[in-house]
Parts: C-alpha cells; structure tokens; sequence
C-alpha cells in the first residue's frame, strides 16, 4: 500500500523520523518521508487486498458478531442494517487530517444520518477548511473582566458540553490585587457578587498555541494545529490517552471521564467535526476557538457573551483588526511566554 | 594542512546547509509574531460580518485613520424627536402643575460629581434634539460618543482601535462596534455588582 493513500499515522517508536533539525520545533503537517515500515505496517501494507482481508478479519473480531448478523440478517429493519452498515463503514474511517474532502462529506453524511435515525432530528455538520489569508488569535483584557461567567455558560451552550460533570473549557479565576498572577492562590470556584472588591479576573482556555506541545505528544496525530491557527482534535481517532493533557502547560484539555449527556432540545445542531458535534466518553475535547462559529466569520460563543468586551477574537493577519490594533498598541503579554509554546491568546490591561 | 581543514570545514559547513535547512514553510518562523509580520495581508476573503448584523442600523464613524460602523442610535430612543414634547423653553415646562408627574422623574444622575455634570452638561437647553459639547456646539444624537470623548480620551482611544468595548457579529469585516451608550447608561455608566450567571467549577475532594 502506497504512502499516499494511508488513513492513519503510525507509532514510530524508537524510531527518529524527524530530519528537520531546526529547533523552532514545528509538529503541523503530515510525515512525508519515506521512512521504513513499523511493526503494524509490516503486516498491514503488504497489499491492497491482504490488508482489506486483514481489517476486515478483524472488524469481524473486534465490533463483534452482532453489527454482522444484523446487516445481513432477513428479519433486521431497514434502519438497523442501514444503521449497522454505517457503523461499520464509520468504524473504518480514516483519521480526518488524511481525509480527502469527499471522505470528510461521506463521513459526515453518515454521522448525520445516524443522529437522525437515533433522535429523529436533523443536525448540520460543517467540514469548512480553514480560509486562506487567516490566522485566528484572541486577546482578553484583564482590567474589564468582572467575573459574571457569561462566557462559561455561552461555551457550555454552544458547544455541547456534558451538562452533568463540569468540564468547562473556560476557566475564570479570581485573583487578588497586588498578587500578580498567582494560580496557586487564586479563587477557581467562587460564587458571591461580583466583581469582589480587591480582586481582578482573568479567564484561561486553550491558547491555541503556535507551537503546541500538546499535538507533539499526540501517539496518533488525532490532534494537531490547523492552517488558521486552530489547534483541533479528531474525536473518533483520540484514543483517550491523555498525553496531550498532561503535556499541555496551560490546563487547556479536558477529558470526557463518562459520555457528554445534553438534553435533546438544547443540542446546538449547528456544528463542525472538529468542534462541537457530540462527543463520545474517553475522548479529549477543548476550546476550538468555535470553529464552527469562527470559520463561519461570527466571534466565539464566549466573546459574543462577554458583557463587558474584555474578549476580542480576531485575525492576527489582517492590519486592519481590532485584535492587531491591540497587539500593536497595548502592553500585551502571554503566559509562560519563556516555554516557546507561542500561544495565540494575549492578555492586556487598560 | 590548512588547505585541507580548510576543505574539510567548508565541507562541513555545506552538509549542514544542506542537512538542517530543508524547511517547509511551516517552520520559516521563530515566533508567532514573526509569522504573523511576513504573512500581514488586508483581509479580502468572502467572509463577512455583514449577514449577522443585517437588522442594525447603522452609522459610519470616520476618525483620523479610523472608519467602521456603530449602531444607529435615534431610532431605538422610544420618544426622539424630544422637541415633540420640548416644544416650550426649559423654565416653562419646569412649572408643571401639582399632581403632574415631571418627565424624566425616574432620571437620576450619577455620573462624575454635580459640580463636574449636570443635565446640561450634555443636553441642549434651547435644542432639546441635540446634544452639545462642552464649548456649545451641537452634536448629533447619533454620535454621542463625541461627547464622551471629551473626558474620556483614553477609553475613546482604545475604542477606536479595538481594545475597549465590543465589536458585534463577527470578526470578519466590515467591523461593527458598539457605541458608548451601547454598553454604558450616560446617566449611571458603571457597572454593577451582581451575582455570576453560574456557579464556577467546584473543587470536590475525592480521596485524602
Ligand atoms: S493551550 Fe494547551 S491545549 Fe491549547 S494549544 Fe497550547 S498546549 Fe495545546
Ligand atoms: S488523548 Fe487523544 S488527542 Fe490527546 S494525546 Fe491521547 S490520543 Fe492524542
């Protein structure tokens, strides 16, 4: 089987493949040299037809008996075989960076498909690639932050959060004047009025860094940094080991610990594959800037909610944006700047 | 022998040419702010903000380098025209008769202190469908955050620019804000304490 047409990164254990010894440490893009065959490969790419057999062997083995006999049985529905035969095809899809954009339709058609045979709704996936002449950075003003958490809840809402548990991808810490930015001391679960005197407001997520230490990591490339800046994860590739969590210096990740339950009417049904479609337990998921938002040129969920305009999204690209003119005119400043990590999310006061 | 180190150096050195600068584009750039300086292009994509503000009406503001639009503001005040019911000088409708409620009664200033404000300050006496800046001249309701700017120069600054108030829609252009009064109540322009929308994550202790 030819490198061209591979649905999937292989571990390349103890293996160096990178040959670009530069040290600005670049992790975007695919592995396009013609490097030797690891131990899956060795057995998979022998040929077109013995790897079809192969997976097609296991498939048998691994979804088990069950999706079989009910897509070839007689007396299984129609939407059943129908349902089965998209789980399977599902199940051999490939990892979405890999995909050729007929793949991403086929792909979301079926996840389409199968939410409307499950929920009887219609749901709107988008697979819109990054625009040309676009780089997305965000910039957030500490001095006007209060601390009202409309952001938070505009986030949950948009993107489908589990309602349950409280995995939120936005953080607002309350911190003391005259402390700087002490994380260790600062107020994570406050509730009274706010803003408290003598405390100021600061909200972190995922910075979407530039150089991102967290798709390094990654075993199986199911996360990585898109043209426009966006660092996005494929869900059905995430195999929910956590590196990227822990690799991650900015507690940017959040891991589904049980499966995302949202209540039926409130599914925002405007979504992206790589941003707020429904996720399944054990995957990663975080800020994707609303990808399907942003890439749609509205701001994010949380800078639309924002009632005070501490939030300001934009493209970094364009010289006539209002997050360049802040660039360019306040004192900004990024966490953990010495790391190289380069985040796109700066901070600023008035 | 020097000749030949010499040889051997510069050999050296056109192996680690050769070697280390195979770059693609991705990794031109040390950091994101040279990326961000090599690639800086006017946005011209098809992208626009202008579908999700379609049902604003909006005013241009043009200032020194500056031009994007805010909302227009004299058709969402409930009563403008104000001379509809100013139509008699001020001192006139000020002796308004027992049992009449004055208009405006549920107005009360707090903003700056009364010996920096008062109604006049900013409303026109002898044209009640103007306001006026500090040296007399008329300026249009629409406008207002020309009034504004007479003190607050810094919040006027960052406005322009971006970094203070609220960009509406999207981030693709053309770029609509929100105006001062937008946000801030002329007449009362802080905000206020209140509860959050929600609670913030809370910490549960799982084991000792
Ligand atoms: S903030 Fe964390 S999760 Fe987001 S891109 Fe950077 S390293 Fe990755
Ligand atoms: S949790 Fe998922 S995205 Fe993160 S490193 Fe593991 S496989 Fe990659």
């Amino acid at each position: 089987m030819s490198e061209t047409n591979k649905k999937w990164y292989s571990l390349n254990l103890n293996r160096s493949k990178k040959s670009e010894s530069c040290g600005c440490g670049s992790n975007s893009g695919g592995c396009n040299s013609d490097k030797p065959k690891d131990g899956f490969d060795q057995i998979m790419d022998i040929s077109m037809s013995r790897r079809t057999a192969f997976t097609k062997i296991t498939a048998g083995l691994l979804i088990g008996a069950g999706a079989v006999s009910s897509s070839c049985s007689i007396i299984g529905s129609d939407e059943s075989k129908e349902k089965s035969a998209m789980e399977w095809e599902e199940y051999f899809k490939g990892n979405y960076k890999l995909m050729t954009d007929e793949e991403k339709d086929k792909s979301i058609n079926r996840l389409v498909r199968s939410y409307e045979l499950n929920h009887g709704k219609k749901i709107n996936i988008s697979s819109k690639n990054a625009e040309e002449n676009v780089l997305f950075g965000y910039a957030f003003n500490i001095s006007k932050c209060q601390g009202y958490m409309d952001c938070v809840n505009a986030c949950v809402e948009e993107n489908n959060q589990d309602r349950t548990s409280e995995m939120q991808y936005i953080r607002i810490h309350e911190m003391k004047d005259g402390k700087g930015f002490n994380f260790e001391e600062a107020d994570d679960n406050y509730y009274h009025e706010v803003p408290a005197d003598g405390h100021f407001y600061m909200g972190t997520q995922c910075f979407h860094c530039d150089n991102p230490p967290c798709v390094e990591v990654c075993p199986v490339q199911a996360t990585w940094k898109e043209k426009d800046g966006i660092v996005v994860i494929d869900y059905d590739w995430c195999i929910g080991c956590r590196y990227c969590m822990a690799a991650c210096p900015y507690d940017g990740r959040r891991f589904n610990w049980k499966t995302p339950e949202v209540p039926e009417e409130e599914v925002n049904k405007n979504q992206h594959y790589l941003g707020n479609r429904l996720r399944k337990k054990g995957v990663m998921e975080k800020c994707t800037f609303c990808i399907q938002r942003s890439r749609e040129g509205k701001n994010p969920a949380c800078v639309e909610a924002c009632p005070t305009g501490s939030r300001t999204f934009g493209n970094l690209l364009d010289p006539n944006s209002t997050i360049r003119w802040i660039l360019d005119n306040k004192k900004v400043f990024r966490l953990k700047e010495d790391l190289g990590t380069e985040p796109k999310f700066w901070y600023y006061m008035d | 022998m020097t000749a030949k180190i010499k040889v051997i150096t510069q050999f050296i050195v056109v192996c680690l040419f050769t070697i280390s600068c195979k770059h693609s584009d991705e990794h031109k750039y040390h950091t994101v702010i040279d990326k961000i300086e090599a690639n800086t292009v006017e946005y011209k994509g098809e992208i626009s903000s202008d579908i999700y503000n379609e049902t604003i009406k909006k005013v241009e503001v043009i200032d020194s380098d500056f031009k994007f639009l805010i909302p227009e503001r004299k058709s969402q005040i409930v009563s403008y025209k104000c001379s509809e019911c100013h139509s008699q000088p001020l001192e006139k409708l000020k002796e308004h008769k027992v049992g009449e409620k004055a208009a405006h009664w549920n107005i009360k200033l707090n903003h700056a202190g009364p010996e920096t404000m008062n109604c006049t300050t900013c409303h026109n006496k002898n044209d009640f469908d103007h306001l006026q800046s500090l040296t007399n001249s008329s300026i249009d309701f629409n406008f207002s955050y020309k009034l504004c700017s007479q003190c607050h120069q810094k919040e006027f600054k960052d406005w322009k620019g971006g970094a203070h108030g609220k960009q509406l829609g999207g981030w693709a252009p053309p770029r609509l804000s929100n105006t001062c009064v937008n946000c801030h109540n002329p007449h009362n322009p802080k905000f206020e304490k209140r509860w959050p929308v929600r609670f913030n994550t809370t910490v549960e202790k799982e084991r000792e």
